[in-house]
């Protein structure tokens, strides 16, 4: 609607340019305040600067008395009701905005797509319809509705999905199942991060989303389940890389957690699962509730690719 | 009121001793505003260190545990141990000599207002020696990452949460019960500054939502488990896996923290509203309004706590509630600004300091207020929310809003308290370098915020980012040289400063009729009070008794 105002990014003057009708519809809505808020600021710094300059002292002396005015109620009335309009017309255009925001389209004819969106100290996990598991990276169709139910584990703490290109964040909270979507036309990787502090690695718990012709995502998705059914493939490596090298570096170098490189737990899947699953000292339980999937998939890529320091 | 007019024991008169167990308004005000300006330094140098870690992308100036130390203890210290104890230093200071009184009604209950805050103050800032450290969940300590978190940190958060809670209740009571008995004679309602106005509202404000804070407080700390006796106790108030909600602190905690920010910004607006009128040389427009505004604005201000929970999940009617009462509160805030304008127009305008402090105040807050609009749109929100667009519209507010009018306000009340006044020359000078530092600093924020930058992050990896984070740490350290423009100008005029008489400002309220400083028991005799300036009609008296032709 208000699309040719809006160009782009503008460098923060408008939000992050909308690849999904829910973040065109916040955008759309951000514009139209922005005309009112606009004109009230240049109304409000043209007054004061001009009155600055035209009632300055100058020469007259410093104590004598202004224009003996108390109030206006006509005056004061109109700066009243005014405002009250404004904010009517905002809301007003809030209201139409709405269901274009929260509601999600009704599926065409390849239906709509259900991702489980799961935040966890300090990654992301997605499982698809049909068993499938990645982690920080959500791959989705192109031009297919999409939704999310968002949620934290119960002994997580909360995290905010947020991909700004594609519609408004909602938090993740334990004990809570949220729910937004997104329906993109364009291919590509569109990245965002957990909005709420969420622990020490909270500014690393990125998040991204790579749209793909539907085709292709159908093979992408078929490949992996395939893959994850014999215990391998892409998991183990995406597990290691979301999950256990925010804290203990890619190659196992040590970071905000211990160094791992060459530690013999790595080399031996019954206490990597006992790790995960129960978190040790300061270490959270990151892989509690994880499918024995997972864990053997992560064990396998260990065992494969053994991380070896810097 | 018979006045005991008792000689201390030796003990107590020295010049140390004098000031620990005084119990006279005025030393408890000048205590509250110099302690917390200690505190304002020390939460200034935080933000200072981990803008320095922001000021690039990756950097590693700070781990990230050292990181959520510094920005929770800066946002908690900053609210709590700076701008309302700023703000109750002033209303301790003016408000007794402000309505014609001797003292606030229980001058004792006030001493421990003000050391109670001391301790929670000092409880805060050696948290950080604390097993574990301060505590790291933000200033909002959500669980559950605040009940989650090992060592004490957080529990001295609570603890001092608590004390400094205890503070303010005690001091709300006083400024209520003396703003409602104590007034001069003829000092009706509507005759009753406007600065005392907004600390009455400010004073039943705190009655209303102190008591819920401490209720959410009370309950994060049983969920993070307490020993008492033998007993140890854990509840699960906050725990999903328990049956509990986490969304229920959030509740708990924004039903006191909304409101707080109009506990901020209605003394702010009072000081803006008693600064104005002097510099302009005309009465405030529309003080009826003004008054009655700050009433609305306070009772509007508890009823739209959820606006800081659009993202939780909140059933789409009650957001839609919390976004209507939100913007209803522009409404008499806009109604303020218009009447602070209107009081320029056709003016007298002399552009002393304080008055500087006051016109940037206007221009800043509007900044701040406008923001406000997006946020409370709720869908813009979505958007917006828990990114650095936030975290520029709440300094726009606290701190262009707030800060300004409390500077406003230590230069314009200075004399009153020291019988001196403040270099005009350095205080332009740091008012210049503040409102430029502070523009740089946190304008780029809104933007950033939009390109999609959290808060809350000890690092980012985004170079387009880099630009924005950079000018705002260069900003942040230009509002840093500005105070030592302060510290110069403090310490220089406390030896030479020029003295100057009772009311150099030739200003319209009452504590202008007594000395500066004022003496122990403030007036010697108080006029009765014939209007909302009461100093203006006893000049204008004055004349007409001189034989000087009346004044149009």
């Amino acid at each position: 609607m208000l699309a040719p105002i809006a160009v782009a990014d503008n460098g923060g003057f408008t939000p992050v340019a909308p690849e999904s009708p829910n973040a065109e519809g916040i955008r759309d809505s951000y514009v139209f305040v922005s005309i009112f808020v606009l004109a009230i600021f240049v109304l409000v710094q043209g007054l004061l600067i001009a009155f600055i300059v035209k009632y300055r002292r100058r020469k007259r002396p410093r104590f004598e008395d202004g224009a003996p005015i108390h109030g206006a109620a006509r005056l004061e009335l109109l700066w009243t009701a005014i405002p009250v309009v404004i904010l009517f017309l905002i809301g007003a255009f809030v209201f139409i905005e709405l269901p274009g925001i929260k509601n999600i389209p009704s599926a065409g004819a390849s239906g709509q797509l259900e991702i489980t969106v799961t935040g966890r100290q300090f990654y992301w996990q997605y499982e698809y319809p049909n068993g499938v598991i990645a982690i920080d990276t959500m791959r989705a169709p192109a031009g297919v509705p999409v939704r999310l139910e968002v949620t934290a584990p119960d002994s997580d703490v909360i995290h905010s999905w947020w991909i700004p290109a594609l519609g408004g964040k909602i938090d993740a909270i334990p004990g809570t199942v949220n729910e937004t979507w997104f329906e993109a036309e364009n291919p590509g990787t569109y990245t965002g991060q957990c909005a709420e502090l969420c622990g020490l690695e909270h500014a690393n718990m990125l998040a991204s989303v790579e749209l793909m012709p539907e085709a292709e995502f159908a093979a992408w998705l078929e490949q992996r389940r395939r893959e994850q059914g014999s215990g391998g493939g892409e998991l183990g490596k995406e597990t290691w890389e979301g999950v256990c090298a925010k804290c203990h570096g890619l190659a196992g170098e040590g970071g905000i957690g211990p160094r791992v490189a060459g530690s013999i737990v790595l080399a031996d899947p019954d206490a990597i699962e006992n790790l995960v699953r129960n978190g040790r000292r300061t270490m959270p339980a990151v892989g509690s509730g994880w499918r024995s999937e997972q864990v053997e998939a992560l064990a396998k890529y260990l065992k494969e690719n053994p991380p070896s320091g810097p | 009121m018979a006045l005991k007019a008792e000689t201390p024991p030796a003990w107590q008169r020295g010049k140390v001793a004098s000031w620990l167990v005084t119990t006279d308004h005025k030393r408890i005000g000048i205590l509250y505003i110099s302690t917390a300006l200690v505190f304002f330094a020390l939460a200034g140098l935080m933000a200072l260190v981990f803008r320095l870690q922001l000021s690039q992308a990756n950097a590693d100036v700070l781990s990230p545990d050292r990181y959520n130390e510094l920005i929770t203890i800066h946002g908690t210290a900053m609210v709590f141990l700076v701008v309302v104890p700023l703000l109750a230093g002033f209303a301790n200071y003016l408000v007794p000599l402000m309505i014609g009184a001797h003292d606030v009604a229980f001058p004792r209950l006030n001493a421990l207002s003000y050391w109670l805050f001391a301790l929670g103050g000092a409880t805060l800032m050696l948290s950080f020696f604390a097993k574990g450290g301060a505590a790291q969940a933000g200033w909002t300590s959500y669980p559950p990452l605040s009940t989650q978190a090992p060592g004490n940190g957080q529990d001295l958060w609570i603890l001092s949460l608590h004390i400094l809670s205890a503070a303010s209740l005690a001091g709300a009571i006083n400024f209520i019960v003396t703003i409602h008995n104590m007034r001069a004679r003829g000092m009706s309602w509507t005759r009753m500054p406007l600065f005392v106005w907004s600390i009455l509202l400010y004073a039943w404000l705190l009655m209303a939502i102190l008591p819920t804070l401490s209720a959410g407080l009370t309950l994060l700390l049983l969920d993070r488990g307490i020993s008492i006796g033998p007993w140890d106790v854990q509840t699960n108030f906050f725990n999903p896996a328990e049956g509990g909600s986490p969304v229920l602190y959030q509740h708990a905690f924004w039903f006191f923290g909304h409101p707080e920010v109009y506990v901020i910004v209605l003394p702010a607006f009072g000081i803006i509203s008693e600064v104005l009128p002097v510099f302009a040389r005309k009465p405030v427009f529309g003080y009826k309004a003004i008054a009655f505004s700050t009433v609305a604005i306070g009772f509007f201000s508890m009823i739209v706590w959820a606006h800081h929970l659009f993202t939780v999940g909140l059933p789409i009617p009650l957001q839609a509630y919390f976004m209507i009462a939100s913007m209803i509160i522009a409404v008499p805030t806009g109604m303020k600004i218009f009447n602070w304008l209107a009081t320029l127009w056709r003016g007298n305008i002399s552009f002393d300091t304080p008055m500087l402090y006051a016109l940037g105040f206007l221009s800043i807050f509007v900044m701040g207020g406008l923001t406000g609009i997006y946020l409370a749109a709720f869908p813009i929100d979505w958007q917006v929310h828990d990114t650095y667009f936030v975290v520029a519209h709440f300094h726009y507010t606290l701190f262009g809003g707030a800060v300004f009018a409390i500077f406003a306000g230590i230069f314009y009340w200075w004399p009153k308290m020291f019988g001196r006044r403040l270099n005009e020359k350095l205080g332009k000078w740091q008012f210049w370098t503040l409102f430029v530092g502070f523009n740089l600093a946190f304008f780029p924020q809104h933007l950033v915020g939009l390109e999609g930058m959290p808060r809350r992050v000890y690092t980012y990896a985004d170079e387009s980012w880099e630009g924005y984070n950079l000018a705002s740490t260069i900003g942040s350290y230009v509002m840093g040289f500005a105070f030592l423009f302060f510290i110069v100008n403090v310490v220089r005029t406390s030896r030479s400063g020029p003295r100057v008489g009772n009311d150099p400002w030739q200003a319209d309220t009452l504590e202008w009729y007594t000395t500066s400083p004022p003496p122990p028991h403030n007036f010697d005799e108080v006029p009765y009070v014939t209007s909302a300036r009461p100093l203006y009609d006893l000049r204008r008296k004055l004349r007409v008794e001189r034989g000087a032709r009346e004044p149009v």
